[in-house]
């Protein structure tokens, strides 16, 4: 479920309110019609309170790393905006506009003028150019320095002009310029303070529409409206984010008006529907469930390439390496009936990687594997796997990968405690095992699974990527450059030097327009489709419960709260 | 009795030890690691993962990492000085013999718990900030389990066969058999959502201009407490009955009676006292529950205690806070188990320490 963090991607054009003055007091007082004709200005006051699962970690956003920390801290500036609707790059926030080199490779950007801190100092570039140092910086234990691996140079021009030079062409750099920017005149010029500062657990300042009011860990943090927000003072006096971990009793604060909004599981949505008093927000959202198929021997990992580039053969896993029995898994599993009795409806069939939100990157004519029983075992017969001693489960009689007798046994794994995810395993099991395969299903600690995972050594898992962004590049999951057991996302092996060319034009397209980048992921699409290194099980469908007692509320798929400044409570 | 406890607390000393080697070892080849965890996104490579295992000292071979944390002093080999000194004190190089040695700080031995890698604050104020919550909780949970458990467990006694002890017995057996998380989530749809008189959960109202409110605590504390209480209520009762039952059918007692001793006399000099005996040793740990938080009721009522700041550090692998929580813990325990012996002392005149 996508977070409520969109509210940091502040878009839109100021309200400008005008409250009319206290005539309704004047009892006496005839009023003119057409003075009474004029609307009221948006009711003043009122707190809005969101619903949490988890407490943050830390109010630094150089130095968070979950989701929960970023929703807690809407005080930082940030360079651009993205429009909650379409997800494009917008000059909505510091930036009020940019020039690129010839070569991509130098950008600059003029900053927006008369935008300060609620302590009074301006926001400038010596605040990007502090933050994004203080990240590179030794003394900074921090997992965001992957933000300025590809950034040669920040220079200030000038208070409000400031000018990144990049390394290397990357069409997705500047999502790494995408970090909230801290108030450089309150830390140590050489960054020596950012690790213990007093202001990682309560900022004094914001340049957005909250300030830092109080935090009780693992309780809530409450922030007031800072009514000197550039974009215009928000309505409400504040808002707090309240940590509820139990659903059903984040579910049942919504229901009993504690909270204002939460993100809503599948089986939340008939309660939440029939209530009078409450919204639901739909959203195609930025992720997909699948199932990973690891196609090296996870009992001898292997990175992908060599030090100088080379692919390195893998040694390859004797059922999930031969690809007609990837295919036969594909045609094995009953999509329609997984999205609707697993994701009870909340869900679309994926023909592969690249997300329909990413509109102008998404092939929408590959369609999706058909489930089709006859198709999978016709391949897996073909495939030299037979059952032949009428057991149920098939064996390798003549396969490509595997010694004659293997059977056609495999483990599945997925994280405990994700009830969906280990529904959607024993329903896998139960339609692999119908057409002879032998499933092995266990749902283990989150943690363990991870260690398993990124070390290579499982063979089937489930799992799901969020928050993939608006950028069509995942050359993490594909690239041979990034199976490198014990830490590369390409956790399943996947191998193949087109790909790898794709995914690298994709990335270094002179000028990055999207009709040029675009063919580059529509091939890969198709390779990924047809060499079906991932099961795709569903694309992801997101859904946001929320009182109506408040008006204005305007959400987008990439960000709910984008305009909060100018809610307001209906009475 | 003052020899004995400083005899007790001196023997804490290698057991603590011996936790900390056991548990540290077990938190590090767990699989899955704090740098894994936190950097569990695409977008971050492998360098900087293993930059920041540099950085934090986990590259290293589980016996150092145990000595850093248990000393503050980090060993490297060879002369990485210039390498080391950004995050130490003291930096020095002893060439001959090949390895670097810097003083990071901390340590338990220096009565430092180190900081939590997730929040970067110190584990014992992490620790302290959510003591009250569980405290308060604790305390509450503690009284209402005596306060109930000890007179059902002596009037099912007393009234032994009788439609009131058949009933104090299937309370008893259904406060034990019943799930607190459902018991939880039942209250919380009855009592807040359908009837609407009390509050889903958390420790207070919460708005911008909160108040202390003793009604308004009381109020937040009912539903948790109840079902918290349940369990412990239904296992004392048992306890306490079975305990009772047993003293009652003492010769001693028959004497007692025979030699004409009131009624009240014999409750509660000779019944009373002889059946608290296994209480002592269920207090002492009780006492540490009070403490230690109570992880599914405190994420069930969004209750800020110990229990979940445990739970989400070991989800997170954040290993000094994992590790503060199990000193902590393990020193608890060795309290509650002190303090039980020397209530069995004072109670049981018999037992000499």
């Amino acid at each position: 479920m996508k977070r409520l963090a969109w509210r940091r991607l502040l878009a839109g054009a100021t309200l400008v309110v005008l409250v009319l003055p206290l005539l309704a007091a004047c009892t006496t007082v005839a009023v003119p019609t057409e003075m009474a004709a004029v609307p009221a200005g948006p009711v003043q006051g009122g707190t809005w309170t969101e619903a949490s699962s988890a407490d943050g970690t830390i109010l630094n956003p150089i130095l968070a790393s979950d989701a929960a920390s970023f929703d807690m801290m809407p005080y930082f500036p940030g360079l651009l905006g993205t429009n909650p609707k379409t997800g494009a790059v917008e000059a909505t926030e510091m930036a009020e506009s940019w020039t690129v080199s010839e070569d991509s490779l130098v950008w600059t950007f003029n900053l927006r003028p008369g935008v300060t801190w609620s302590d009074g100092e301006a926001v400038d570039a010596h605040d990007f150019k502090f933050t994004y140092n203080a990240i590179a910086s030794e003394l900074v234990e921090t997992p965001r320095k992957a933000n300025v691996a590809g950034i040669e140079s920040i220079e200030v021009i000038d208070d409000l002009t400031v000018r990144v030079t990049f390394t290397d062409l990357k069409c997705d750099g500047l999502l790494d310029l995408g970090l909230g920017w801290l108030p450089s005149h309150l830390y140590a010029e050489d960054f020596s303070d950012i690790m213990d500062s007093p202001l990682n657990t309560a900022p004094t300042v914001t340049a957005e529409a909250f300030g830092f009011k109080e935090w009780q860990r693992d309780n809530f943090i409450a922030m007031e409206s800072n009514d000197g927000f550039w974009k215009g003072a928000p309505n409400m006096d504040g808002q707090i984010i309240r940590v509820i971990p139990e659903a059903s009793s984040r579910l049942a604060s919504l229901e009993k008006g504690e909270i204002d909004v939460m993100g809503l599981e599948p089986t939340q949505l008939t309660r939440v529907g029939l209530n009078p008093d409450l919204n639901i927000f739909k959203f195609k959202d930025d992720g997909y469930s699948y199932i990973g198929l690891n196609q090296a021997n996870p009992a001898n990992p292997l990175p992908g390439q060599d030090e100088d580039g080379n692919l390195v053969e893998q040694d390859p896993h004797p059922i999930l390496s031969d690809k007609m029995v990837r295919k036969a898994m594909a045609h094995s599993l009953d999509y329609e009936a997984i999205i609707n009795k697993v994701y009870l409806g909340q869900g679309y069939k994926l023909a592969s990687n690249v997300l329909p939100a990413v509109g102008w990157a998404h092939d929408a004519s590959i369609e999706p594997y058909a489930y089709d029983l006859e198709a999978a075992a016709a391949l897996l017969n073909e495939a030299g796997w037979t059952d032949s001693d009428g057991d149920g489960v098939r064996e390798c009689n003549g396969c490509a990968t595997a010694e004659a007798g293997v059977t056609l046994s495999l483990n599945l794994k997925t994280n405990a405690g994700n009830s969906t995810r280990e529904e959607l395993g024993v329903l896998v099991q139960d339609q692999l095992n119908s057409i002879g395969f032998d499933i092995e299903f266990e749902a283990i600690e989150f943690g363990t699974l991870v260690g398993e995972l990124l070390g290579q050594t499982y063979e089937m898992v489930i799992i799901g990527w969020t928050g993939l962004g608006t950028d069509p590049n995942d050359d993490s999951f594909w690239h041979s450059k990034f199976d490198t057991p014990g830490s590369g996302f390409n956790f399943v092996s996947y191998q193949n030097p087109r790909v790898d060319e794709l995914l690298e034009l994709g990335l270094e397209t002179p000028g990055c327009a999207a009709e040029d980048r675009a063919p580059y992921y529509y091939e890969i699409q198709q390779i990924i489709h047809d060499e079906i290194p991932y099961l795709f099980v569903t694309g992801s469908i997101g859904n946001v419960g929320y009182s109506n007692r408040w008006e204005g509320i305007d959400p987008g798929t990439w960000s709910f709260s984008w305009n909060i400044h100018e809610w307001a409570l209906t009475e | 009795m003052t020899r004995y406890i400083i005899r007790r607390l001196l023997q804490a000393i290698p057991t603590l030890l011996g936790i900390s080697l056991l548990g540290f070892t077990l938190i590090k080849v767990a699989p899955g690691d704090y740098v894994l965890m936190s950097t569990f996104d695409p977008s971050i490579t492998a360098e900087v993962r293993d930059e920041l295992r540099q950085q934090l000292g986990h590259d290293q071979p589980i016996p150092i990492q145990y000595v850093e944390w248990l000393t503050g002093v980090s060993l490297r080999g060879g002369d990485v000085v210039d390498a080391m000194a950004p995050m130490s004190k003291n930096c020095h190089s002893f060439g001959s013999l090949g390895f670097t040695f810097c003083d990071r700080g901390g340590g338990l031995l220096r009565w430092d718990l180190g900081y939590s890698l997730a929040t970067k604050e110190p584990v014992w104020d992490m620790l302290r900030s959510r003591m009250p919550a569980s405290f308060e909780l604790g305390v509450v949970v503690l009284v209402l389990t005596f306060l109930f458990g000890v007179p059902l467990g002596f009037l099912g006694a007393l009234f032994r066969g009788s439609a009131k002890d058949q009933g104090i017995r299937l309370l008893s057996v259904a406060g034990q058999a019943v799930p607190n998380f459902w018991m939880g989530l039942i209250c919380i749809f009855v009592f807040s959502v359908l009837l609407g008189w009390l509050p889903v959960g958390g420790r207070m109202t919460i708005s911008l201009d909160m108040k202390f409110s003793l009604v308004d605590r009381i109020r937040h504390l009912i539903l948790p407490s109840f079902v918290l209480s349940l369990g412990g209520v239904a296992f004392l009762t048992k306890l306490v009955r079975t305990q009772v039952l047993e003293v009652i059918a003492q010769d001693y007692l028959r004497t007692a009676r025979a030699k004409g001793l009131g009624s009240l006399a014999l409750w509660t000099r000779h019944v009373l006292r002889n059946a608290m005996l296994p209480l002592a040793t269920v207090l002492g740990p009780a006492i540490v529950g009070v403490i230690s938080g109570a992880l599914v009721i405190e994420t069930i009522f969004a209750w800020p205690g110990v229990g979940r700041l445990t739970w989400f550090s070991a989800l997170q692998r954040d290993y000094p806070m994992i590790m503060g929580a199990v000193m902590f813990y393990s020193a608890l325990t060795i309290l509650g188990y002190l303090i039980s012996d020397i209530l069995y002392a004072a109670i049981d005149p018999r037992i000499r320490l």
